[in-house]
């Protein structure tokens, strides 16, 4: 897929790729997008085209991911980004899937017990994100910016070496995702009786479309925001 | 997980040509592993023999009899539809250059088996052992390996060799998803244990 760059016309590249949607509108862009450029979208919302470009990039190619780029901004932009993807799968996704799964259980045959099964496990996979985004907001998120303040006033104290982050541990499969991919995988192999095909074909769409949302909001996390902090907590040592 | 790819080397001085082949493989034969060959190390006979297929030319053909005799019911030739007689009369298999796509396509796949030929096709027992089964058991009713070990007699060891298999075999990860299949197929009831 090629990249977009600051003088395409930001409407020709969401027409393409309609699941930049819920992306832009993280950045405050809404549509109605006439025909204005990527770069005067961006100036009229004052954002940091480099970072919108950046994850826009990031969210449409799961083989680029520029590191060395994502790691020359700000945490807090970072965490802003984090934050507000964790609010959409809370406000909208979650429930998007939820809305689905119910009327494609109430709809299909009664006493399908795989179905019945099949909400009981999405019900764990949502307490476990929810619990996730509360731990974020509450804990890691706060704990991370207040590191970065750290950092700033290091900085600002005198000439500082700039910071050397270690090579990221493999880290260990996300819960999270793992969870999403068993759901959809056992809906896929494993459904039978009977059941409504259309309606089932509308939670696989939702549950990927989270599953896309997810895998780049944990690229970030864990191969950007993760060394950054371990990086800073090095330096106030 | 062991790798099904097919390997491929591309043995061409046209660049050009190269990447169009690779990128036609790519799209239409995967899971493809492609090598580009320098030409200068088909001076060596021997060596190299790992390739599923070779593709290369008439005269990189004739210049190199040595070492693609022995390959050649793995070699397809690419060659201008102009000059048919130049075809070394050993080789058997041909892409025309000048096609178009969709033959070009049509030749490739009757080139390339659908099954990937490969010493290491591994199509394992998907099924559980009886003794996997246990220890699946076991597992969703959240019971820890340590006390699966004592009350299967077993080491722990083998315990997590055995849900290492179980989570190859079935494909599924996670501990809400094992429970989901212990469920549906019988292996333990729904009653006794929570999702």
């Amino acid at each position: 897929m090629p990249l977009v760059y600051p003088n395409m016309q930001l409407s020709e590249v969401v027409e393409e790729n309609t699941s930049l949607i819920p992306v832009i509108n993280r950045f405050g862009i809404r549509l109605g997008l006439g025909d204005k450029t990527v770069k005067e979208v961006c100036d009229e919302h004052a954002i940091d085209i480099g970072f919108l470009l950046t994850v826009i990039n990031t969210f449409l190619n799961e083989e680029y991911f520029p590191e060395k780029k994502l790691k020359t901004f700000h945490t807090s932009q970072i965490i802003d980004y984090l934050t507000k993807t964790n609010m959409y799968y809370l406000r909208f996704q979650l429930p998007n899937i939820e809305r689905h799964l119910n009327s494609f259980i109430s709809m299909s045959t009664p006493g399908n017990t795989t179905l019945n099964l099949i909400g009981k496990f999405f019900s764990s996979f949502r307490k476990e994100l929810m619990a996730r985004i509360e731990k974020d907001g509450k804990e890691w998120f706060p704990y991370c910016l207040s590191l970065s303040t750290k950092l700033s006033e290091f900085q600002e104290a005198g000439p500082t070496n700039p910071l050397t982050l270690g090579a990221e541990e493999e880290e260990a499969e996300d819960p999270i995702e793992a969870l999403l991919y068993d759901l959809k995988s056992i809906i896929v192999r494993h459904i039978s009786g009977d059941y409504s095909e259309n309606l089932c074909y509308a939670v696989l769409f939702s549950i990927s479309s989270l599953e896309k949302d997810i895998k780049q909001h944990n690229r970030i996390r864990y191969r950007i925001l993760t060394p950054m902090v371990a990086a800073i907590e090095k330096l106030d040592r | 997980m062991m790798h099904r790819n097919r390997r491929i080397a591309i043995i061409l001085s046209d660049t050009l040509q190269s990447i169009g082949l690779q990128s036609l493989l790519t799209d239409y034969f995967p899971p493809v592993e492609i090598s580009k060959l320098p030409v200068a190390d088909l001076l060596t006979p021997a060596g190299n023999d790992h390739f599923n297929h070779y593709f290369t030319t008439p005269d990189i053909y004739t210049a190199h009899l040595d070492y693609f005799l022995p390959r050649r019911s793995k070699t397809i030739l690419l060659f201008n539809c102009g000059e048919p007689a130049s075809a070394p009369s050993s080789a058997t298999h041909f892409l025309t250059l000048q096609a178009s796509q969709e033959t070009i396509l049509e030749q490739l796949q009757a080139y390339l088996p659908e099954d990937i030929p490969s010493q290491f096709a591994d199509e394992g027992n998907k099924e559980l052992s009886s003794r996997e089964i246990d220890v699946l058991q076991q597992v969703v009713k959240g019971i820890t390996n340590k006390e699966i070990a004592d009350k299967l007699n077993i080491s722990l060891n083998t315990v997590l060799t055995h849900r290492k298999n179980i989570t190859a075999k079935l494909g599924i990860k996670t501990l809400s998803g094992l429970t989901f299949y212990a469920i549906i197929n019988g292996i333990i009831s729904g009653d006794e244990i929570e999702l």
